[in-house]
């Protein structure tokens, strides 16, 4: 679905800003929601992610001792304007993305990866231990993951032919679904996308139970709503882009509802499945089992392409 | 050695209703041996006082009113008590017994978790000289 | 536990979300591998041993009790021992069986509870919530049966409170029977699930002579192939009635102290039938004595988290001169610590929640006899001029 509205009313309001976050929520109650009916438990009301952001802005915010206080406050808020910026060139709930221009695939991913750098920069900007590992352990997540990532999504653009989300979800839209004609890159994308957004069992680092609340131990009110609203919009923004690419694109609201829920419900179940990983074992099951597994898939598209070719 | 043995029951679970009971709108009727709050009957009562002496938490005090006639008065400390039933034991004439219907206990004073367990006429007597000692202390 | 300085150190405690209850422990990481680890306990000490001398034998059997919420029963069955035995009284064998029925029924509660909190330490919340949803069934039967799902308070000086009638063995059947088809499939999951094996298998490995020589007791030693049980050792209640066997592992690791716990259930649900099925008649009670003769007792019994030690002296009075408290927690903190080493941090809260601690049991006070000075008594103010000059 097309709409033209300028892009800095689709940045602040519609459909990215407000609608975004929004949307963030009701994600994030869904995913929440979903976890807790795996688990047997009742979950969360419709209005606790808004309620839990409405409390976290009325507290006080405590600035710890040692830290460099402008990138204190300066971080949270460049996490959530990267996640929105990336809202801008996705299809967001069907429509066509505000922006688009070639190879904005890699600034949106760009714009999403900038969201867990300065969360690592926020935990090593403290002199808690606990933030300091946790740093630590998302930068390391950050690269384990980030090239095969890169290469599964790279599967559907060329197989497209081009680096223009809008015009991948065009080509998705219109041809078989990428899920069935490339298996094995949509698994290592649907895994890969619950490492970004550090859903168990790849939440090392912020593992409650080893320390605390990792990077993010030292944020309270507001810095800390601003952190997790950016999760939240990647949350949805990482959903649109793998289902925009291997379930056959968002065309409008109604298949964009669809597909991204159905992805969120398999997430959820792998979510509740599976004992969290050690950092180590999560970086030594990605450079082994998943970038093979992405390059494995790369290959088989490029000979499919080649061999298609040729008769 | 199998990846996710739990899926199976995972998947159950999202069409099974959850395991959560949803109190206070519903309340499962609580087994008959629940330990509650402790009824005096003062009907049988001696005034013995092996409660009083075997009660680990202090919670009840007996007042005697008139001993040949066995007039008594419990004063029980429902915030004191541990509701070990000890008491129930100890009592010799089946006085005292926890109840299992009255256990939802909380109170925002401290008013109520000072019962007095006796006779009207007792208890009436007994709040009179109560008032006139603190009016002559006072 | 010699450590380099200027490494990094990561406390665990006294407040965090890893630990139930409250303990300071230090670890040396050099980023992510441990090289040094240290303990202090003693924030949940109550002062129930002196407490203890201040009531009567009747009040201190519910004083003991409270020491431990998920160890209650054992608490007062091994005071009740101790006491019935300087007394010099032949419990009737119902009142007995009754115990030890309850003492399995909590066995099985705290190792099912302990399930969960172990696989939420490793970040496997949907076992924790499973297990505890489950754990529910056992504690409505504890309810049914005594009155309370925590703090049973079964035992009197003598005998026990309530009988088991027919009804109730009917509903504990059915409740086993559930349990146990609930733990075969938690025992499915811990022994077949690729990551929670990644989590537990070789991680903290003790051998037998290692754990021999810490002196680690209860499941976490017989993971290691220590075979020693009090019930079996020197059985009490009628263990000798209904034996138990001995359930040990050889591996040695953390899996194998998930594989002993769940085995153990096992055992105590057949015990459990077994005493249902062929319980003793008789009567519940025998008359004890308001003043215990004077004496000297140790009693051990086996705690669901190895053997608990109660040393009571009497001086014939109606108080008890000495109660002395030894629990089971106590021997594992040393494994702990040396096997901390060389693990990496993210295996802490494991191998922690892995001896399955009860700090509440814990924090007794041991009196250190430094050299040439001889003991020394301080009058409570002084005791609390020491607290307030020492965390200025």
């Amino acid at each position: 679905m097309n709409l033209s509205l300028p892009p800095i009313l689709a940045l602040l309001v519609f459909p990215g800003g407000l609608f975004l976050i929004a949307g963030g929520l009701i994600y994030q109650w869904a995913d929440r929601k979903l976890v807790a009916r795996f688990q047997n438990r009742i979950g969360p009301r419709f209005i606790q992610p808004l309620a839990d952001t409405l409390k976290l802005l009325a507290k006080e915010e405590i600035t710890p001792v040692g830290v460099h206080k402008g990138l204190f406050f300066a971080l949270p808020a460049i996490a959530l304007a990267a996640a929105l910026t990336a809202g801008l060139y996705v299809p967001l709930f069907g429509f066509q993305p505000a922006s688009s221009f070639r190879g904005d695939l890699i600034i949106a991913l760009y714009a999403l990866s900038v969201l867990t750098l300065t969360m690592g920069l926020a935990g090593a900007n403290t002199i808690s231990r606990f933030s300091l590992v946790g740093a630590t352990r998302t930068l390391t997540q950050l690269f384990s993951y980030e090239a095969p990532f890169l290469l599964s999504l790279l599967g559907p653009a060329i197989a497209a032919g081009t680096w223009q989300i809008s015009e991948i979800n065009t080509y998705a839209g219109q041809n078989l679904w990428l899920m069935i004609a490339q298996p094995i890159g949509f698994v290592v994308a649907m895994i890969g996308l619950m490492g970004k957004l550090e859903l168990p069992p790849f939440d090392a680092p912020e593992a409650e139970t080893e320390i605390v609340a990792g990077a993010m131990t030292e944020y309270s009110g507001r810095g800390f709503a601003l952190f997790r609203l950016g999760k939240d919009v990647e949350l949805i923004i990482g959903l649109t882009l793998v289902s925009a690419f291997y379930l056959g694109g968002l065309a409008n609201p109604l298949e964009f509802v669809f597909k991204t829920l159905a992805l969120l419900l398999v997430l959820a179940l792998l979510q509740t499945a599976f004992a969290r990983l050690r950092i180590d074992q999560t970086v030594g099951l990605w450079w082994r089992a998943g970038a093979l597994l992405a390059v494995v898939q790369l290959i088989a598209i490029v000979l499919g392409r080649n061999l298609g070719s040729i008769f | 050695m199998s990846v996710g043995p739990m899926i199976s029951d995972l998947l159950r679970s999202l069409f099974k209703k959850p395991a959560t009971e949803l109190y206070p709108f519903v309340k499962t009727p609580a087994p008959i041996r629940l330990r509650g709050k402790l009824i005096w009957d003062p009907t049988n009562c001696t005034g013995c006082q092996l409660c009083v002496k075997d009660c680990p938490a202090n919670a009840i005090e007996l007042i005697v009113i008139d001993k040949v006639n066995k007039r008594f008065i419990m004063n029980y400390h429902a915030d004191h008590c541990i509701y070990c039933s000890q008491c129930v034991v100890s009592c010799r004439f089946n006085c005292l017994r926890l109840s299992n219907e009255d256990w939802e206990l909380a109170a925002a004073q401290k008013q109520p978790f000072a019962v007095y367990y006796g006779k009207e006429e007792d208890i009436a007597h007994f709040m009179e000289q109560a008032a006139k000692t603190d009016a002559e202390r006072a | 536990m010699a450590a380099d300085t200027n490494k990094f150190v990561i406390p665990i405690g006294p407040q965090h979300p890893a630990l139930k209850e409250p303990a300071n422990f230090e670890f040396w990481v050099d980023g992510e591998i441990v090289t040094g680890a240290s303990v202090r306990l003693g924030y949940v000490h109550r002062g129930i041993e002196k407490g203890a001398e201040a009531r009567t034998w009747t009040q201190n059997l519910y004083l003991m009790e409270r020491i431990c919420g998920i160890c209650s029963h054992v608490h007062a069955t091994a005071y009740t021992l101790g006491v019935e035995k300087l007394a010099g009284v032949e419990v009737p064998p119902r009142a007995n069986a009754i115990r030890q029925l309850m003492a399995e029924l909590e066995r099985i509660h705290s190792h099912m509870l302990w399930l969960g909190v172990a696989a939420h330490e490793g970040g496997f919340d949907t076992l924790f919530m499973y297990s505890w949803r489950d754990r529910e069934t056992v504690m409505d039967l504890l309810e049914k049966i005594s009155g309370n799902k925590v703090h049973y308070s079964a035992n009197l000086l003598g005998g026990v409170k309530f009988d088991i009638t027919p009804e109730l063995a009917a509903e504990i059947h059915k409740g086993l029977d559930f349990l146990e088809e609930r733990n075969h499939f938690y025992m499915k999951v811990v022994t077949t699930d690729e990551t929670f094996i990644g989590r537990t298998q070789d991680i903290g490995t003790m051998t037998t002579e290692k754990a021999e020589f810490l002196g680690a007791i209860g499941p976490t030693a017989r993971a290691s192939g220590v075979a020693r049980d009090i019930r079996v050792d020197a059985p009490y209640l009628i263990y000798d009635q209904f034996p138990v066997k001995v359930m040990t592992h050889t591996s040695g690791d953390l899996h194998g102290r998930f594989i002993v716990r769940i085995n153990e259930t096992f055992e105590s649900i057949r015990i459990i039938r077994e005493i249902l099925d062929h319980m003793p008649q008789g009567e519940l009670t025998t008359r004890v004595p308001r003043r215990i003769p004077a004496g000297e007792v140790v009693s051990r019994v086996e705690a669901p988290r190895g053997e608990l030690l109660y040393f009571i002296a009497s001086n014939g009075s109606e108080k008890p001169e000495r109660v002395k408290v030894r629990t089971p927690s106590l021997c594992n903190w040393s494994t702990v610590l040396s096997l901390a080493i060389g693990l990496k941090l993210a295996d802490m809260p494991m191998l922690l929640s892995g001896i399955d601690p009860c700090f509440s049991c814990n924090d007794r006070s041991i009196s250190l006899k430094r050299g040439q000075q001889g003991p020394q008594v301080w009058s409570w103010e002084k005791l609390r001029q020491y607290g307030i000059e020492y965390y200025r």
